[in-house]
């Protein structure tokens, strides 16, 4: 399939010099550099071909900036990374946003932290940085913002029109679950346009990365989704283990498939009741914290935290599990076997639930496709692509399990899909708890200080929300040299204005609540 | 005392003193209702509610309160002033005059005014004034989109509230409501008409913004709506309101469908305030139990279920009466 591919690439586009590189090692099949010239012919290609636009990134060289496009399918596994090299001092690349629109809000990241114009681009408002803020932070040198930029880092001051007011949700807002601020236009109930600002709880833990040890990052991954902190630890732990070749013991990934699924219990819990609470119902909050709170002291008695976790190693974990977790982990099981009853009652059959959710915030698979959102809003759109199926990582490709998908692709769905998510979780649990092996749970042969050797790597896994993914660049010290997160937040975010636009305003605040935001995570 | 009788006339005295009964019982069921809640919403919710002031929490609502009087009143910046500050009050005076022509046994009742029900409805409507005036008056988007919606739902809803209520009104040919109750001393109205209990018990969860109609604060929608700018006392103020149209409303169904104060062995102010409170109980049960509907469904169920439904009920009564 990917040689396929890259055959039909080359002759499509001249001079596209498309390669396949090692997978396992690299974590992507193709690699291709583009030109200025025919970049747009290769992404149309990649358009026609019908593969998503996965991540975009910009890496500074010193010598030229490296803007990284990483196209993917939901058919066979072959991620494709498209690189294009410009030139620092005239930074200027013609937009992609026309034929992929969740382009758009990667390209407005880029033009943020790295100065790179996008042109024709339809939106370059700055919306992670404050005002401030007069440099470039991901650049490697200190690059001043030219002055006719510096103008867009306060775009937000709205202009009221006529027949038309503008609403701010948020960023202190009940429904936004954190500090995302929505620009809404509103004409009476309906809401003309929105448009998220983002940045209020902004880190910058990219930049991070790139001044720590490895190891040293390690805590900072459950500090950017504090609700599925095991994926994001799985993510940037699977992906140094890839960039070094540490082996993992088998007992160390039976039990990293355990706890991440426990942990996407805890978040998928926390979402129903929250989603619930957006829709005026008060009370399944509560009854979630219920099952929640057994979740936490499970993981808390391995992990010794309750929230943020920082339970994975390089080559293993912190703590082995005793008999005692693998009791209470077969207990909690069957008992939420028993509460998934009375949330069916409670929530899937009430016609009130119902009525809101049906029909709310309609997606179809050439959106998915356009916009790149990944994770249970992808599955409700009747595409059945995961990460744990597609490029297993810890224990799954040794368990079997089936990815729930629905067709319809509204509100109700995606509630449905997270549903049977946490049916499957429980039966990946229950599989991995048989088969877990006697044996050590961490490799001993790791180093404290880490040197791996130079080269890029990028790595997904499945999180709560979506695909998380991370692109580490070495160059042979004991710092990344770039570190890039994908979040699936922030892809799913980009189709909002989509959903929102023509809506009530109580249908928006749906809409938003049923992609399942974590701010933080938004924000890195 | 016999002296200020004679002085100032049978009658006045008579209305100061139930003027004062009522405000008693307004607090007070302001009181019971609130511990009500929130205990039975902390059961519902696998919590135990307040339990620390008092035995079991009983006097928590004293405490909250004492708490909301001692507030500063905090008069947010360009708030029209007029509006801001007549809300409160304009949503609070018209709750007490109500509850003036409730009778709440055969002999306590402030005043029997021959056209009981519509006083009750004629005063109750004046909310809908109050909301506004907040909304508007709050200088405020989400107060003010709160205020359209309760407009829109109140007049949706009044119509359904008082349809619901003439098939009983013609059965006993008076609004008069202690000539409702004495019509019912054999068989309850909800046997007669089981569908305009319903509907007007539907309609009055609407009429009072209670979840799960509560469109007009709508937590997640609008933040708290028409109240978003106000705090302290002139909250409080809100909040009598709202609990006391609950009682008025339960105190109302309870009259014309649920025989009033009749009932066997039990003195009929007990029968009264139990099945009162009952209804009562319903309501803050609704409100634990279901999410909020959205806007344009809730005028629906109005205008096309509600409403037709009611008059429907209403040809069928007048018919059957004038048969038989």
């Amino acid at each position: 399939m990917v040689t396929d591919v890259i055959k039909k690439l080359n002759t499509a586009v001249a001079g596209a010099e498309a390669t396949e590189t090692a997978y396992a090692e690299r974590g992507y099949n193709i690699s291709i550099s583009a030109s200025k010239d025919n970049l747009n012919k290769i992404v149309q290609f990649f358009d026609d071909e019908k593969f998503y636009l996965e991540d975009m990134l910009c890496v500074d060289y010193k010598d030229y900036l490296e803007v990284l496009y990483f196209f993917n399918n939901y058919r066979f596994l072959c991620r494709t990374k498209v690189a294009l090299r410009i030139d620092p001092a005239n930074p200027h690349v013609a937009t992609m946003s026309n034929i992929f629109d969740g382009a758009a809000w990667y390209e407005r990241e880029i033009h943020e932290f790295f100065g790179v114009v996008f042109d024709n681009h339809p939106n370059m408002g700055y919306f992670f940085l404050h005002d401030g803020i007069d440099f470039y932070p991901l650049r490697k040198g200190k690059v001043p913002v030219p002055p006719e930029d510096k103008k867009r880092l306060s775009a937000f001051n709205v202009e009221e029109e006529e027949d038309a007011f503008t609403i701010n949700l948020g960023p202190q807002h009940p429904s936004t679950h954190g500090v995302l601020r929505v620009v809404l236009k509103m004409d009476g109930e309906y809401v003309i346009s929105a448009e998220p600002v983002l940045g209020y709880l902004h880190r910058m833990q990219e930049k991070m990365g790139e001044n720590r040890g490895f190891m040293q990052f390690l805590p900072n991954t459950g500090r950017m989704d504090y609700l599925g902190p095991m994926s994001f630890n799985a993510a940037y732990v699977c992906t140094v283990e890839k960039l070094c070749g540490i082996p993992v013991p088998e007992r160390a990934q039976i039990i990293r498939t355990i706890t991440i699924e426990l942990n996407r219990l805890s978040s998928h819990l926390l979402w129903l009741g929250a989603y619930l609470a957006d829709l005026g119902g008060l009370t399944p909050f509560l009854y979630v914290f219920d099952d929640r709170e057994q979740i936490n002291d499970i993981l808390e008695r391995i992990t010794g935290s309750r929230l943020t976790y920082c339970y994975m190693r390089f080559g293993g974990l912190y703590n082995d599990v005793d008999e005692q977790f693998v009791e209470g982990t077969r207990a909690f099981v069957k008992r939420l076997y028993e509460r998934f009853k009375m949330y069916e009652t409670l929530v899937t059959k009430n016609v009130i639930f119902i009525n809101r959710t049906r029909g709310i915030g309609i997606l179809d698979s050439e959106k998915a496709r356009k916009y790149g959102f990944s994770g249970p809003v992808l599955r409700s759109v009747g595409i059945p692509y995961d990460i744990r199926k597609v490029e297993p990582y810890a224990a799954y490709d040794r368990i079997a399990f089936d990815v729930p998908h629905e067709m319809t692709g509204d509100a109700l769905d995606r509630y449905m899909i997270r549903v049977h998510d946490m049916e499957v979780s429980l039966k990946i649990i229950e599989q991995a708890l048989d088969m877990l092996p006697e044996g050590p749970y961490v490799t001993e042969k790791v180093p404290k200080k880490m040197k791996p050797p130079k080269g890029d790597v990028y790595h997904t896994v499945e999180s709560p929300r979506g695909e998380v993914g991370v692109y580490i660049v070495s160059d042979g010290t004991d710092t990344p040299y770039r570190m890039h997160w994908r979040v699936p937040s922030f892809s799913n975010l980009i189709i909002f204005p989509y959903l929102a636009q023509g809506t009530l305003i109580a249908d928006a605040v749906s809409s938003l609540g049923s992609l399942d935001l974590v701010i933080p995570e938004i924000d890195r | 005392m016999n002296e200020i009788i004679n002085i100032v006339g049978k009658e006045v005295v008579r209305n100061v003193i139930g003027l004062v009964g009522v405000l008693v019982v307004v607090v007070v069921n302001v009181l019971i209702l609130t511990w009500v809640e929130r205990k039975v919403s902390g059961h519902m919710q696998r919590r135990i509610g307040p339990k620390e002031v008092g035995p079991f929490g009983l006097i928590q609502a004293i405490a909250d309160g004492i708490k909301l009087l001692g507030k500063d009143i905090i008069t947010p910046e360009d708030v029209k002033k007029p509006l801001y500050f007549l809300a409160p009050i304009v949503i609070f005076i018209p709750v007490l005059v109500s509850f003036v022509v409730i009778p709440f046994d055969s002999f306590l009742q402030v005043k029997d005014i021959n056209v009981g029900i519509l006083v009750i409805f004629a005063f109750s409507s004046l909310s809908v004034l109050s909301l506004l005036l907040a909304g508007w008056g709050s200088n405020n988007k989400y107060s003010l989109i709160g205020a359209m919606r309760s407009v829109a739902q109140n007049i949706a809803y009044e119509i359904p509230l008082l349809l619901a209520l003439l098939p009983v009104i013609f059965m006993c040919n008076s609004f008069s409501l202690k000539d409702v109750v004495e019509a019912q001393k054999g068989i309850w109205f909800v046997v007669y008409h089981p569908i305009p209990f319903l509907i007007y018990f539907i309609a009055g969860v609407a009429e009072t913004n209670r979840t799960p109609f509560d469109l007009a604060e709508a937590e997640s929608e609008l933040v708290a709506g028409f109240h978003t700018e106000y705090s302290g006392m002139r909250f409080a103020l809100f909040f009598l309101a709202e609990y006391s149209n609950i009682f008025i409303i339960c105190a109302v169904a309870t009259i014309f469908f649920l025989g009033g104060y009749q009932g066997p062995i039990l003195p009929g102010i007990i029968w009264f305030f139990i099945k009162t409170y009952a209804l009562a109980f319903i309501i803050v049960w609704f409100r634990w139990t279901f999410p909020r509907v959205r806007f344009d469904q809730l005028l629906n169920f109005s205008w096309k279920v509600l409403i037709p439904v009611s008059f429907l009920w209403l040809l069928i009564t007048g018919g059957m009466l004038k048969i038989l």
